[in-house]
């Protein structure tokens, strides 16, 4: 008897922990629906496409933070992707050398390094020589961010391929450069791509890399990649810590608008990800 | 005249000798059998034929092997690759291409074919030779893993064979597979045996006693006998290959 209680009590206490681990993923969907999707009806199409209103009066529109969070991001991808994606296939075939396994490890501290050092760095050696924000100084700050996962999915995709496909495209008389990028790759190619739009979705929600580096412009869209940019997580860290309520509501809208950029990239990934199997 | 001969091969991985100086001498277009018990050290002889022993870095050979009196240590081993083809245990055509495609890759990613149609040819000959021409001439197109076991190393089979190799080497090509699928396999090692050196490793020696013309025993890493297969399964010289074939060790 006492034993049905007691593990009552501990299926009781597990149920709890969960339901509290995951209730700020509920509460973050709910509240930035609830508040942001009364802005973006009222702002309508003009709240996607058009500049940020003057303290106090209407809603305006994050136009040029969208677009710079898109620009970020591409340009990021531009830079990030082909290193990330060398990177991981040079971990995964030579596991045992020296270098190889040093990769292994830096990726991994690397995917948890504080982004905003990050940002610093990416400040020291760009921003400062060049004297301004830029979208470049951003984008090359989110692609440093964005490189270890994308590595660490490429390595781990081309290690998941069982050793006699390598063997097998070997056997044929290919040379190394062939069976990794010609017949592995094609193999690997759903856990490279996994990686890809994680490392995309991972840069799309960034802060802290940004706050040193794109600068942030909210009435200009896009003057160029060496002129400062705006982002949509840099706009809302900007406009909560304005006095205006015009400023809050916005706010939330742009994060209706991040969360749905994010969820348009994780639903379908997460859907398709069951099938990335050999 | 001999297609493959080794001398004094020795292969240790790591600190563990795997294959204790071993000699063989094997004659062209004839099927060569390498039998024993599992983890004696066939395969990885097998291996050191096409150099595909070096995918492994632990791996260190010593002695040397030959293809038609030219050490294939002193060759690229792309070009050896190309020329001593292989089989694997496990049917592993590529499982994101075509049944085409698995047989063209070879050819098309070492720029052997000039033109669309000689690939066309050459891919349909080698379905041809793999007996599996007539079940797939209608379906090259689709994916090689909605094959089955059978017809999957049928296509490996076919994928070697593309590359035109002088030598074939099939590493337990039937253990996975169902008695009917290796019967065909096994008539088709038959038939191959006119154009080409086929080595078979087995665990066994009824496999070994059906389709080979000669037969070698390894125990340990160790040659014990080798010899035409009728004599070797009749009057074995060795004890240890008459306990083998009896089932007393294994």
């Amino acid at each position: 008897m006492l034993r049905e209680v007691k593990e009552k009590l501990f299926l009781c206490g597990i149920a709890t922990m969960t339901a509290l681990t995951v209730l700020p993923l509920f509460h973050i969907i709910y509240s930035v629906a609830v508040e942001g999707l009364p802005v973006l009806l009222r702002g309508g199409l003009e709240f996607l496409s058009g500049t940020l209103a003057p303290p106090g009066d209407g809603l305006g529109g994050i136009g040029p933070a969208i677009l710079g969070t898109f620009i970020l991001t591409a340009l990021a991808s531009l830079i990030g992707l082909p290193i990330a994606v060398m990177t991981g296939v040079y971990a995964a075939e030579y596991p045992e050398s020296i270098l190889g396994r040093l990769t292994r490890t830096l990726l991994t501290i690397m995917m948890e390094f504080p982004t905003i050092l990050v940002g610093l760095f990416v400040m020291q050696i760009l921003v400062i020589p060049m004297g301004s924000y830029s979208a470049i100084a951003g984008a090359l700050a989110l692609a440093i961010v964005m490189m270890p996962y994308v590595a660490v999915y490429t390595e781990e995709a081309f290690r998941n391929i069982p050793f006699t496909y390598r063997e097998a495209a070997f056997g044929l008389g290919l040379t190394r450069f062939k069976v990794v990028f010609r017949v592995l790759a094609g193999m690997a190619k759903k856990g490279i791509v996994t990686g890809m739009l994680i490392g995309m979705a991972k840069v799309a929600g960034e802060t802290a890399p940004l706050l040193f580096t794109a600068g942030g412009a909210n009435r200009i869209y896009f003057a160029g990649v060496d002129k400062p940019v705006g982002a949509i997580p840099l706009l809302i860290y900007n406009l909560v810590q304005q006095p205006y309520e015009n400023y809050h509501e916005i706010a939330w809208g742009s994060s209706l608008v991040l969360l749905l950029i994010f969820l348009a990239i994780f639903l379908p990934l997460r859907l398709s990800l069951k099938e990335v199997k050999l | 005249m001999t297609a493959i001969e080794t001398v004094n091969l020795t292969i240790h991985y790591g600190q563990k000798c795997v294959i204790k100086n071993v000699n063989l001498k094997i004659p062209e277009n004839v099927v060569f059998a390498i039998m024993g018990p599992s983890g004696c050290g066939k395969s990885t002889l097998l291996r050191s034929f096409n150099r595909l022993l070096e995918l492994n870095p632990n791996a260190k050979v010593e002695g040397d092997v030959r293809l038609y009196g030219r050490s294939v240590y002193d060759m690229n081993p792309i070009e050896v690759r190309r020329k001593i083809g292989m089989v694997f245990q496990l049917p592993n055509p590529f499982p994101h291409m075509s049944v085409f495609d698995n047989v063209a890759l070879g050819l098309k990613l070492n720029s052997l074919v000039k033109s669309k149609e000689e690939l066309r040819e050459i891919v349909e000959w080698a379905l041809k030779k793999a007996a599996l021409w007539d079940e797939m001439k209608d379906r090259v197109r689709e994916p090689a893993s909605a094959l089955s076991g059978g017809q999957q190393q049928r296509l490996c089979i076919a994928r070697a064979l593309a590359m035109k190799p002088e030598v074939l080497l099939m590493d337990e090509p039937t253990a996975n597979l169902d008695p009917v699928a290796t019967e065909k396999i096994e008539d088709l090692i038959y038939e191959l045996k006119e154009d080409y050196t086929i080595i078979i490793v087995t665990h066994s020696p009824s496999q070994a006693a059906r389709v080979s013309d000669y037969v070698a025993f390894l125990y340990l890493g160790e040659l014990v006998e080798v010899g035409k297969t009728e004599r070797v399964f009749e009057k074995p010289e060795n004890g240890l290959t008459e306990r083998y074939l009896t089932g007393r060790i294994g």
